[in-house]
């Protein structure tokens, strides 16, 4: 078989996987009684009686029709781009906005921290792996070990209380501890309405689109401490892994080969060794990005940082079904989506899979 | 050697985190808990007051307790909910791994496939919708878990079931005239146990952090009395900079149970699993 009749096959076994997800989600959400559903419609205000808009919203929402019928109008309003509504303190509206609200604040979030995952951790792995048991070894095991057992979300207060708390050290009160922004900054702007930048929504570019390069280094230095909490919390894994396949690597014959035909150290590690180990990395991105979505949430609480996490939050605790529904969907569609371009890599990486 | 200590100090730190627990249970006073969850008397305005030997050691935190017994109280519960959502969700997944293992073709795929499903889903937010459905508060919160957390399981022991399954000793039990039942029961599942076991130690460390995580960010319940870290670390996040004690006591209590259960957990898998050795 060749690469693209198995990424057709990939694809197309990504839609079962879809409907399994969604319907999870929905019989869960949808289960627990239509009370709690119409709560956020009826209008106690308005003449018609209540028992009235109950009805015609039952009718209008099919929640007299058995749940798994239920499910299949939700999937083909879902197909056609209508997600329903929320209503949380933070936002009100369709669940689609509020989606392409905040998800671009998720995404700078676990970016910048993939890209220092990446950059920390495969160097630091090799070099534990070739520098068996120097400092550096230790060292990374440690923090690796470390990064296992520390709560994520304490992490980013002790980052609080170290750089904000007046008893640590003036000299470190230079990064924000909350918000996307410093709010003051962004009074009578028009292109910045309750804590949300247009039009890309992302402020780290809009700032720079409105000429405004204050903003940019402001939205910069609150970026730094979230990212660096997500970047330990999913660190660990990665060094790991990447020290435990260097020195599987390590070795092979074909390292002993190169080494005997008198190759220089580096161009071994380099070039032969390190490429190869990579390979297991990879697998275990797939499984950082749950991490990394997982950890989003939690650090979008602490730092208040208006993401789909924190958004997915208020909807769990003002019981918003829209916006359960939409940011579990959202999670588990990036999760899907982010394991299949790892497959896919995997495969066009490692020659010797054969799909 | 390194091994051997490093898996003792796990061993003696998580038998004193269920020390701590059963003496809470039986006779709290023993370990200078009183009365937890009452506020202490001279709690006269809402600022935390520092750590002060011997009335607050851990100082106090809002809403006007007593931190050192709010944090003997919370381990309690913290690791009666983390033991309770481990083992619950290894059984349903050892005997859904080892039936779908034992039965293979059909059921087996189709076990596998809806374990997949369940797999495809990140926790954290799928915790958030079967949380949503249950209801707020710690018992819902734990049944949440479970369910996030024996498709792991379930995965794992159908490995490990289809390894054993293969051994000359299941057939010959099976040609002896040992029913279905008996082959599952007494031939693999013993088997499959061990192993499961190590990665429900591993697991542990892990659950208590997943546990107290979804309490911060308010999942089990707006309750600022709830005997529980992570809804300890919640009440003092507000304020975490002119009261730090009241966020880095019960963190430090969740961050040295985790290591010890790590700890313990990797000594385990290398005693048990010699294969893993690092």
């Amino acid at each position: 078989m060749t690469l693209r009749y198995y990424v057709i096959r990939r694809l197309l076994l990504v839609i079962p996987t879809i409907v399994g997800l969604t319907l999870i989600v929905f019989i869960l959400t949808h289960v627990g009684g239509d009370q709690r559903f119409l709560g956020e419609y009826i209008n106690i205000h308005s003449p018609i009686p209540v028992a009235t808009q109950e009805q015609q919203l039952s009718e209008k929402f099919h929640l007299n029709d058995p749940v798994i019928v239920q499910y299949f109008y939700w999937l083909g309003a879902f197909f056609q781009g209508n997600w329903g509504y929320t209503q949380t303190p933070i936002f009100s509206g369709p669940v689609l906005e509020a989606i392409s609200l905040f998800l671009p604040n998720t995404i700078v979030l676990a970016t910048f921290s993939s890209i220092l995952t990446i950059m920390i951790g495969i160097p630091l792995g090799v070099w534990s792996a070739v520098r068996k048991n120097s400092i550096v070894d230790h060292a990374s095991r440690v923090i690796s070990f470390i990064g296992y057992s520390l709560p994520v979300y304490w992490l980013g207060l002790l980052l609080i209380i170290v750089f904000a708390s007046p008893n640590v050290c003036q000299c470190l009160n230079v990064f924000p501890i909350s918000g996307a922004v410093t709010i003051n900054l962004t009074n009578n702007l028009s292109w910045f309405r309750a804590g949300i930048s247009y039009p890309t929504h992302i402020l780290l570019i809009d700032s720079l689109i409105h000429g405004r390069l204050d903003l940019f280094t402001d939205a910069t230095m609150h970026l730094v401490l979230p990212v660096i909490t997500l970047t330990y919390s999913i660190l660990a894994s990665v060094i790991r892994v990447m020290r435990s396949s260097m020195q599987d690597t390590l070795d092979q014959d074909y390292i002993r080969t190169a080494r005997a035909k008198g190759l220089p150290n580096s161009v071994v590690i380099n070039q032969h060794a390190r490429r190869n180990a990579l390979i297991p990395v990879l697998t275990l991105m797939g499984y950082t990005i749950a991490g990394l979505l997982g950890g989003v949430v939690l650090i979008e609480a602490v730092f208040n940082l208006p993401g789909i996490g924190y958004w997915t939050t208020q909807a769990l605790i003002s019981g918003d079904i829209g916006g359960i529904m939409g940011g579990t969907v959202i999670f588990g569609l990036a999760f899907i989506f982010s394991n299949l371009v790892v497959d896919i890599l995997y495969g066009y990486i490692d020659p010797r899979i054969r799909y | 050697m390194f091994e051997d200590v490093s898996s003792a100090a796990g061993l003696i730190i998580v038998l004193g985190y269920v020390a701590i627990a059963i003496i809470d249970a039986v006779d709290p006073q023993l370990i200078g808990v009183l009365n937890a969850y009452t506020e202490v008397p001279n709690y006269t305005n809402p600022v935390p007051q520092p750590p002060s030997w011997p009335l607050h050691p851990f100082g106090t935190t809002f809403p006007g307790i007593d931190l050192y017994q709010a944090v003997m109280a919370a381990i309690r519960v913290d690791l009666w909910y983390s033991f309770l959502i481990v083992l619950v969700g290894a059984l349903i997944g050892v005997i859904i791994g080892v039936t779908a293992a034992y039965l293979s073709g059909f059921f087996d795929e189709i076990l596998m496939r809806i374990t997949d499903i369940f797999l495809s889903v990140p926790y954290l937010p799928f915790a958030i919708a079967v949380g949503f459905v249950l209801g707020r508060g710690l018992d819902e919160l734990s049944l949440a878990l479970i369910v996030v957390w024996w498709p792991l399981y379930a995965r794992y022991a159908r490995g490990q079931a289809l390894a054993v399954k293969e051994n000359p000793y299941v057939e010959a039990a099976k040609a002896s005239g040992v029913g279905g039942w008996g082959v599952i029961t007494r031939h693999i599942m013993p088997n499959v146990l061990t192993p499961v076991f190590v990665q429900v130690s591993l697991d542990l460390g892990t659950v208590v952090q997943t546990f107290a995580a979804l309490t911060f960010i308010g999942f089990a319940s707006s309750n600022p009395y709830l005997p529980e870290l992570g809804t300890l670390i919640s009440n003092g996040f507000p304020y975490a900079i002119s009261a730090p004690w009241g966020v880095l006591f019960p963190g430090i209590a969740i961050l040295i149970f985790a290591v010890g259960m790590n700890l313990l957990g990797d000594g385990l898998r290398d005693a048990l699993d010699p294969r893993n050795r690092t």
